[in-house]
């Protein structure tokens, strides 16, 4: 529907318009009577009548008329057809034979109503396909579409399509989030797919599981198996690392729709990355069955370090050491002072003896796997251990233990440690000159590797961790040491020869240290004496302790997983640091990756350096779900990792869900209906009692700017002239 | 020559047959674990018994396995050092001057960030002379704590010895008083002059009689003294769960 008008606009006063239309008219009434005169009445009006022709023209252009041309549309109400294409979808659907896709295709193409193609005659359809993203889709799409991913967001959708869309319609299962109410006011019409009542299927719906776990303590595991159609069936819910059975449980289920939690527990022994995974058997009918296992992510970690500290005596460095390991809750310490020896006088009776005899029997042949570190402080230990004992402490280290030596007067021993073999395990050796010496007074200073080394590094800034070693107050004694090729020196002595003060090294899988001298203490109290703090003595106890004890916290590589482990055909990605203790090593050339599959195949992965110095980023592309395992090589060492990725469908509930669907529709206004064609009705019904939509359409045509106008005005000047040359006229 | 301390060592290894089955470490005399640091301060009597510390640590290598320095080091508040002596020692009869407000400091610094101090009155006059003085300049000190008596299961009465009283060469108290932070108690304080009955002459004879219980009064003092050096080095050692059914045991003996 459309109308015309003229309208003008003058460009100049309207008064001004007049004078000139008056004057014009004057000046050709004028020529006029002066032309009459010489050619005639008759052809003197024809030329005026012309001139007047022209100076209407000239004179309407001030007044800028405009035809304005008015149209009236009507809109189609925006429509929005949502098509769930997540992974539930693709379960089978109401007649057992086609998937729930393939009955919202046959109501949007196929049924009587053909629903997409009677929408399109009322509404501005817009299709889409609605899984864990929102993608716009045009009906050819349709056929194609198939169910994969995980459900959709539909309270989040809807916020999407607010403004967009005036209607949607809901074509699901249910299996959709949905937060219980809407910000928008866009009314949702759902149609259900699929059939809740004969649906049968087993699925573990939830795991509640820590994600760290602690060496010898009972983990608790909370599963909740989920069963739809299975009344009265007893089945075993089973942990396992790998192929290793951990636990099972019976559990029964109870009505048709039954969900229960059972709690299944185990006691790691090992430290590490367990690949654990909680299952149900499979039984007959089930829809799904990628849902009946899940893989777990767990990290043994020590719960506490376990310390065995023995003392030759009692002494400052002592007290101070059992301070600061006391203080730290990570550390369990369990310290023997040799308070008494044998030739000492003992001129009590038992009973008023505080003294308990040192059970170095059970210490060192049954309970030093117990431990994670021992600990000799200025500990004769020759006086104490047989060469058994000297053996199974030997082992301990090579089997992964931790072994510090706090030196002193006591450690020190003529013709040092070679014969029964504790030498070989620790980083130095005596000159065999003089083994110990007082009054040495001198400070300390750091190596090259002690500026770098986790122990040592006790300030982040280079300078003030240099600074404040040299500020530590200075030894009074030390044993007199040399460092073997084994052991890398973090501190030496600042007098001039350079003596190793502590010193750390490998033994097996184990790690070795020598602090050689009983005056540590004095770095404590020199700092309180200056009226610093005494942090730095402390954060060296816990560096040395978690450094023996391979604390994952300071381990030289660090395999940083992700927080979301991703999914199976998308690329992963997991960070790598790597601490340089000082080896001088290109670390960009030297840092090699592997990642191995489920299966334990080598798959292909990439290592690239990362902005920051040291740091690397690892990627590859898991095919498949399951614990994929990360290994990195270094000059400082290797570290490995597993990353577990979800198998598809693992914690899919595809149980349909029509309340769900019900509750979505009715809390945004609009229905829940069961065919097509009580949709199309429901909708049409609701779009009729909604305002039209409708707009005008306005177009300006500036008549004096068209070429027909100049050409007019051109014409009738050329006949006046023709005529007033034809007459004889100038 | 050869000495007491050998002397008696060798009698009593051969009396048990043990003569050197476990040699003792050869510890050198020369690398003393601890020393007595006594604090000179001004006014009233900052020495009242000059010649306890050898004794006493004759009798502390004689029994333990520490190695003692029997020459004490007498320092003041504000000497640096004060913070690199194990056991700091300080002793009077009489009132004497408050300290500065920087002795004062330092020394807090010193009990709260780990040294120890023992105490005593060997005048033994409760709220008079040093008592009141002492007692005035802890409350100056660490005001947020208080000096208590210390409860039988504190671990100075069982850090080397299950003690049950602390002797000396007076009884004016049978037990300890302290100031505890956390578990560690850096201050014990004593009014019955224990380094009184420590006090020996040039000739090995005592210097003072202990009254009224005598000898058995002089040898729980040396057994509170040895208690006190052990647990300025152990600190709560014997508190760890290990220790109490031995303990336990030989209490109920």
């Amino acid at each position: 529907m459309s109308s015309g008008q003229i309208a003008i606009a003058p460009v100049i006063p309207f008064w001004l318009i007049l004078l000139l239309l008056l004057l014009g008219l004057g000046l050709i009434l004028h020529q006029y009577l002066l032309i009459r005169k010489r050619v005639g009445g008759s052809k003197a009006l024809m030329i005026s009548l012309l001139r007047l022709g022209v100076l209407s023209l000239l004179v309407s252009f001030f007044l800028n008329p405009a035809f304005l041309e008015r149209r009236k549309h009507t809109i189609r109400p925006p429509l929005a057809v949502l098509v769930d294409s997540s992974q539930s979808m693709g379960l089978t659907g109401n007649d057992g034979t086609g998937s729930r896709l393939d009955q919202a295709r046959s109501v949007l193409l196929q049924e009587k109503s053909a629903l997409l193609k009677a929408l399109s005659e009322k509404f501005e359809v817009r299709l889409f396909a609605f899984g864990e993203s929102l993608r716009p889709i045009e009906a050819g799409d349709l056929p194609a579409l198939k169910g994969y991913g995980r459900r959709g967001d539909l309270t989040d959708s809807l916020k999407k399509l607010s403004g967009k869309s005036s209607i949607a319609i809901l074509l699901s299962d249910g299996n959709v989030k949905w937060e219980g109410s809407a910000s928008t006011h866009l009314p949702v019409f759902s149609l259900a797919a699929g059939d809740s009542e004969g649906y049968r299927d087993l699925l573990i719906k939830a795991v509640k599981a820590p994600l760290l776990a602690f060496r010898g303590r009972e983990v608790v595991i909370d599963v909740t198996v989920k069963a739809y159609g299975y009344a009265g069936l007893t089945l075993p819910v089973i942990l396992k690392d790998g192929s290793n059975l951990l636990t099972a449980k019976n559990v029964r289920l109870h009505g048709n729709h039954a969900e229960v939690t059972v709690p299944l527990s185990f006691t790691p022994e090992k430290i590490g990355s367990p690949h654990l995974s909680v299952s149900i058997p499979s039984q007959y009918g089930e829809s799904l069955t990628s849902n009946n296992g899940v893989n777990l992510s767990l990290k043994v970690i020590k719960d506490k370090i376990r310390v065995l500290m023995i003392s030759g005596s009692p002494s400052l460095s002592y007290r101070l050491m059992r301070t600061a390991f006391k203080n730290d809750p990570s550390v369990d310490l369990l310290s023997f002072v040799i308070l008494r020896t044998p030739s000492d006088v003992m001129n009590v009776p038992l009973q008023e003896q505080s003294l308990i005899p040192f059970p170095v029997e059970t210490l060192f042949s049954k309970e030093l796997k117990d431990f994670d570190l021992l600990i000799f402080d200025n500990f004769p230990y020759n006086l104490y251990l047989q060469q058994s004992y000297i053996e199974n402490l030997k082992g301990f280290v090579k089997e992964g233990g931790g072994f510090a030596v706090i030196g002193g007067p006591f450690f020190s021993r003529e013709g040092g440690y070679e014969a029964d073999g504790l030498g070989e395990i620790l980083p130095v050796r005596f000159t065999g000159k003089e083994a110990y010496q007082r009054d040495f007074s001198s400070g300390v200073k750091l190596s090259r590797a002690g500026m770098v080394h986790p122990i040592t590094c006790l300030s982040p800034d280079e300078g003030d961790n240099a600074g404040l070693w040299k500020e530590m107050a200075p030894l009074d004694g030390i044993n007199l040491l040399e460092v073997r090729r084994s052991g890398t020196v973090l501190l030496e002595s600042n007098d001039g020869t350079s003596r190793p003060i502590l010193t750390v090294g490998d033994y097996g899988k184990g790690r070795v240290l020598t602090l050689s001298t009983d005056f540590s203490w004095k770095w404590y109290m020199g700092m309180v004496a200056r009226g610093r703090s005494n942090v730095p003595y402390l954060l060296l106890m816990e560096r040395m302790v978690r450094w023996l004890t391979r604390d994952p916290s300071l381990d030289p590589i660090q395999i940083i997983l992700p927080q979301n482990a991703g999914s199976a055909g998308r690329e992963s990605e997991v960070r790598i640091k790597i601490r340089d203790e000082g080896s001088s090593f290109d670390l960009k050339n030297k840092v090699s990756l592997q990642v191995f599959n489920p299966e334990g195949m080598k798959i292909e992965s990439q290592l690239k350096p990362a902005s920051r110095s040291g740091e690397f980023t690892a990627s590859f592309w898991p095919e498949k779900g399951g614990a994929y395992r990360i290994r990195v090589d270094s000059p400082a060492g290797h570290q490995e990792e597993s990353l577990v990725i979800p198998v598809p469908g693992e914690d899919l509930d595809g149980a349909p869900d029509p309340d769900r669907l019900r509750t979505a529709s009715l809390s945004t206004g609009g229905k829940f209906l069961s065919t097509g064609s009580d949709l199309l009705r429901e909708v049409e019904a609701y779009a009729a009692g909604r305002r039209e939509n409708h707009f005008t359409e306005e177009r300006s045509l500036i008549l004096w700017g068209r070429p027909y106008s100049f050409a007019f005005i051109l014409l009738l000047l050329t006949g006046e002239w023709y005529l007033r040359r034809k007459w004889g006229l100038r | 020559m050869i000495s007491r301390r050998h002397f008696l060592s060798s009698a009593l290894s051969l009396t048990a047959g043990l003569f050197f089955s476990i040699p003792r470490p050869s510890r050198g005399k020369n690398f003393p674990q601890v020393f007595f640091a006594q604090i000179k301060y001004r006014g009233g009597d900052w020495d009242p018994n000059p010649r306890f510390a050898e004794a006493m640590i004759d009798e502390l290598e004689l029994r333990t396995s520490i190695d003692g320095l029997k020459e004490r080091r007498v320092v003041t508040l504000s000497d640096p050092d004060l913070f690199f002596c194990p056991f700091v020692y300080m002793a009077g009869k009489y009132e004497f001057e408050p300290f500065t407000s920087g002795e004062r400091e330092a020394f807090r610094r010193f009990l709260i960030f780990g040294g120890f101090l023992f105490a005593e009155d060997t005048l033994g006059a409760k709220g008079f002379g040093f008592d009141q003085s002492f007692r005035r300049e802890m409350k100056e000190i660490l005001p947020e704590y208080e000096m208590k008596r210390l409860l039988p299961d504190h671990s100075v009465y069982r850090s080397f010895y299950l003690m049950e009283g602390i002797g000396g060469r007076q009884k004016v108290t049978p037990f300890f008083e302290g100031i505890t932070i956390d578990h560690w108690t850096p201050v014990i304080y004593s009014q019955n002059d224990l380094s009184g009955a420590w006090a020996r002459d040039k000739f090995g004879k005592w210097i003072n009689e202990c009254v009224p219980g005598g000898e058995s009064q002089r040898s729980s003092a040396f057994k509170a003294g040895i208690n006190l050096i052990v647990y300025s080095l152990t600190s709560d050692y014997k508190k760890d769960l290990i220790h109490h059914p031995f303990i336990r045991r030989r209490q109920n003996l």
